[in-house]
């Protein structure tokens, strides 16, 4: 599966060119400060770099994007902890715990465990994507439309958890989160709920929807408040304390391998990706948590599942690209340009022949990954002042600046309207009581459920059973998310009977 | 130390120094009125990376060079293109905003089945360069061997392919085509519909699907994956194997050619500015023969053969008036 040869081509090629090692830290210094600006996409962040890479040689070039990569998967988190607005959609369920966290006075920890699962979940999905490169590409064109509704509905779980006190009103706010997740042309082509206005027919915009719900949901809230964190003495940035969050971080290691695995393979899977896999993370770790009961209110493994996942969705998504020349969402379709702008198409014929520039790639990522730790650090502690900084001023800067980016993200007054609507919308769902982050999830869900279980329904011409008896992956998934719900169930009656027990012992 | 300006002295010094800055820049001065003063804006009505995009930045530099102004491209993606083209149109026609586009089959399929604002006339076409055509592709190792194979095998029962398409396309149109002359029905055959080409193509390489009708120069970097069965031209193209649509439905076959991609610009700008107008068409049709341009553009598989805009808008009339033919179908459902 690796070959020595290419192994030690690699190394001849970084060591040769010292250019593609000085474009690591300016790529990730980019990548983190659009990352952490909510609405600028990890793709508009290397779109926006692309053009300079037309003058560079290909190994830097590739090493510059793929920095910027990196430094933006991580970025987007830190909005997410401090304000429990996710820089990208990728952060979605960092918010669930991160955002908690910071509200008690854990905002060092949370950043440090942020950072911390965010450099392994990376170094991980190398790691596995340098040992499995082929026999990933091999499955991930075979996943048909049943496999991809099955990853869906695991998604859909989370929803159990995101209820809160009322599980019916969870439901019914995931249901409407799909149902507006399903607005514009399907993919059949028919056309509902746009209300005429065209701007819906490729649905409602998801970025300023999401940062809509999730931003007002927590700031319009916080109004009445002075302070993000209420105790003056628990306001202190410290490092001591961001670095206690690393060492947290690694007394976890199952649920960052957990994360890592569903990082990699879902994020191999063209147009899933990472905005997904941080929420299949987040629930499977909360189910088979002891204490999943206190997920939402500030568990770090909740950040840690979370962090874990999205970050390592970038190896995922470069396996496919690499492999296949398949672009699984728009970072690597960024990528693949650039590739295509120095004469080198990707595919199976260029891993075949260049695997010394594969592994290349794959090496300077291990170096992005621990250089990421050390960067991050110091964005981590300057951006930990934000909770220092008083509502007043910082809830109307925090709105303004989600105002731009959702302007520049859809690149026309779509984006401030959707914000804005959604924004009312989050505001009341909170006052009511009802779970904002269940229709999130929906909302994120929701087209690739209707998608793909229309096309099963095309392609099996009906017969679902018949159909699905013939898919094994598909049978793989579904097996291992039934087993991983009765896995709770039993520990659950499990850790009840032992604590009727000791009741009973004590008594 | 004091210092003590009057409001008098300050705008002496001021109008002094404009006066300066506008003798050491007299090149500012007389560009003044002669066009293009101002950077130009490409519209792009897909997102990045779209093969427009490609397209429009890969050719960007070049045009840049021969109109003196830099250009920037400006995405405005969404609702099959009908978002950008409306955009497009809402800008003045003075040449400072140009347009890089999937003029087939999106232009049509705005107005046919979207009720846009426009016509097809609003868009004048300067060139045209790609050419993009239906490729009828399966998995390299699925057990349909031909295109004879296949439409044996659906005759028999129709149900027994799966094919993969994009609703409301040139793609979907010929797979009717193709079923009406054989005596399929097209109703009957599992057709499974993709959001876009990308998908439709993975699925077709994965052997998801059976069988795929989809843009054939997409399929390029999956060359290895799939088995062409037949393009629908009438000749050969991108080297493909397998059939050409008039092998299988005879010389006179009907048939949709794909997307037709290029450069455009407002059809009213002929009377409004016709001096512009004619400056814009000769610098891209010089950038387009440049062979540096060709060069570039031919390694990233993007196109570059010049046509000029009577061909051009002579080929995308001839496509919408096909698809007219089969609004019904293009309506869908």
């Amino acid at each position: 599966m690796i070959e020595l040869n290419s192994v030690f081509g690699a190394f001849a090629l970084l060591s040769s060119d010292i250019n593609a090692w000085l474009y690591l830290l300016p790529g990730l210094a980019i990548g983190l400060i659009f990352g952490a600006m909510p609405g600028i996409s990890i793709t508009m962040a290397m779109a926006f770099a692309l053009p300079a890479t037309l003058y560079m040689e290909f190994l830097p070039a590739i090493v510059f994007l793929t920095a910027i990569y990196t430094g933006a998967g991580f970025g987007g988190s830190v909005p997410a902890v401090l304000m429990g607005i996710p820089g990208t959609s990728s952060a979605v369920a960092t918010t669930f715990d991160g955002y908690p966290m910071a509200r008690k006075g854990l905002h060092n920890e949370a950043l440090g465990i942020a950072l911390a699962s965010s450099v392994v979940g990376c170094l991980a999905s190398y790691v596995i994507l340098f040992i499995l490169i082929v026999p990933i590409s091999g499955v991930v064109l075979k996943l048909g439309p049943l496999e991809m509704f099955a990853v869906a509905v695991w998604g859909m779980l989370l929803l159990g958890s995101l209820a809160g006190t009322h599980m019916s009103r969870g439901l019914l706010a995931g249901t409407f989160g799909v149902l507006l997740g399903t607005v514009g042309m399907n993919t059949a082509g028919f056309v509902r709920g746009t209300i005429g206005i065209p701007w819906l027919l490729d649905g409602v915009p998801q970025i300023p929807a999401m940062m809509g719900l999730l931003a007002a949901s927590q700031l319009i809230g916080l109004i009445n408040t002075t302070y993000l964190i209420d105790d003056e003495g628990s306001r202190k940035i410290s490092f001591a304390k961001i670095l206690g969050g690393v060492r947290q971080t690694f007394s976890h290691p199952t649920i960052i391998f957990r994360g890592s695995l569903i990082g990699v393979i879902i994020g191999a899977i063209p147009g899933v990706g990472s905005s997904i896999s941080n929420l299949l993370s987040y629930s499977e770790t909360k189910r088979n948590a002891a204490d999943g009961d206190t997920f939402g209110q500030g568990n770090p493994k909740g950040v840690i599942a979370a962090e874990a996942a999205n970050s390592s969705s970038e190896g995922g998504a470069m396996a496919t690209m690499l492999a296949l020349g398949i672009p699984g969402g728009g970072a690597t379709a960024i990528l693949l340009a650039a590739f295509a702008m120095h004469n080198i198409v990707g595919g199976p014929s260029f891993i075949a022949h260049n695997k010394d520039i594969v592994y290349a790639v794959i090496f300077s990522n291990f170096a992005q990954a621990i250089l990421l730790f050390v960067v991050g650090l110091g964005f981590v502690y300057v951006a930990g002042y934000v909770v220092r900084v008083p509502l007043r001023f910082l809830i109307p800067s925090v709105l303004v600046v989600s105002t731009y980016g959702a302007y520049a993200i859809e690149g026309s007054s779509a984006g401030p309207i959707t914000l804005w609507v959604f924004s009312v919308l989050g505001w009341a769902m909170v006052r009511y009581g009802y779970p904002v982050a269940a229709a999130v999830v929906g909302l994120l869900l929701g087209s690739l459920l209707e998608g793909n279980l229309l096309r099963t329904n095309q392609i099996s011409g009906g017969d679902f059973i018949g159909y699905g008896l013939d898919r094994p992956w598909a049978l793989v998934i579904f097996a291992l998310m039934l087993g991983s719900i009765l896995l709770q169930l039993i520990s659950k009656r499990r850790r009840a009977k032992e604590e009727a027990l000791s009741a009973v012992q004590s008594s | 130390m004091k210092t003590q300006l009057s409001r008098r002295n300050i705008l002496k010094i001021a109008g002094g120094g404009a006066a300066i800055a506008a003798l050491g820049m007299p090149s500012i001065l007389r560009a003044q009125g002669a066009y293009p003063d101002r950077p130009i804006n490409i519209v792009v009505p897909f997102d990045t990376g779209g093969y427009n995009d490609r397209l429009a930045r890969a050719f960007a530099p070049f045009l840049q060079e021969k109109l003196g102004q830099p250009l920037t491209i400006v995405n405005r993606g969404g609702a099959g293109a009908l978002l950008g083209h409306t955009f497009f149109l809402q800008q003045p026609d003075d040449g400072y905003t140009i347009l890089c586009t999937s003029a087939a089959p999106y232009l049509p399929l705005n107005i046919l089945t979207q009720d846009a604002s426009f016509k097809l006339e609003d868009f004048y076409m300067v060139n045209l360069p790609s050419q993009d055509y239906t490729l009828m592709a399966t998995n390299a190792g699925s057990d349909v061997k031909s295109v004879d194979d296949a439409i044996a095998r659906l005759k028999a029962d129709p149900g027994s392919l799966s094919v993969g398409l994009q609703p409301a396309s040139a793609d979907l149109v010929n797979f009717n085509i193709l079923c009406a002359a054989n005596q399929i029905d097209a109703n009957a055959v599992r057709v499974v519909t993709y959001d876009g080409g990308g998908p439709a193509r993975n699925a077709v390489a994965g052997g998801v699907v059976d069988v795929g009708f989809v843009g054939g120069e997409g399929f390029l970097p999956l060359k290895e994956q799939v088995r062409p069965l037949m393009t629908f031209d009438t000749r050969k193209r991108d080297n493909w194997d397998g059939a050409i649509v008039t092998d299988v439905l005879g010389s006179d076959a009907d048939f949709v050619v794909g997307s037709q991609r290029g450069w455009g610009l407002h059809g009213s700008m002929q009377t409004s500015n016709p001096e512009i107008f004619k400056t814009l068409v000769n610098a891209i049709a010089a950038a387009s023969q440049n062979p540096a341009a060709i060069e570039a553009l031919k390694n990233q598989q993007l196109a570059t053969d010049w046509y000029g805009p009577e061909e051009s808008n002579k080929m995308l009339a001839r496509t919408a008036k096909v698809m007219e033919q089969y609004i019904d179908l293009l309506k869908g459902n």
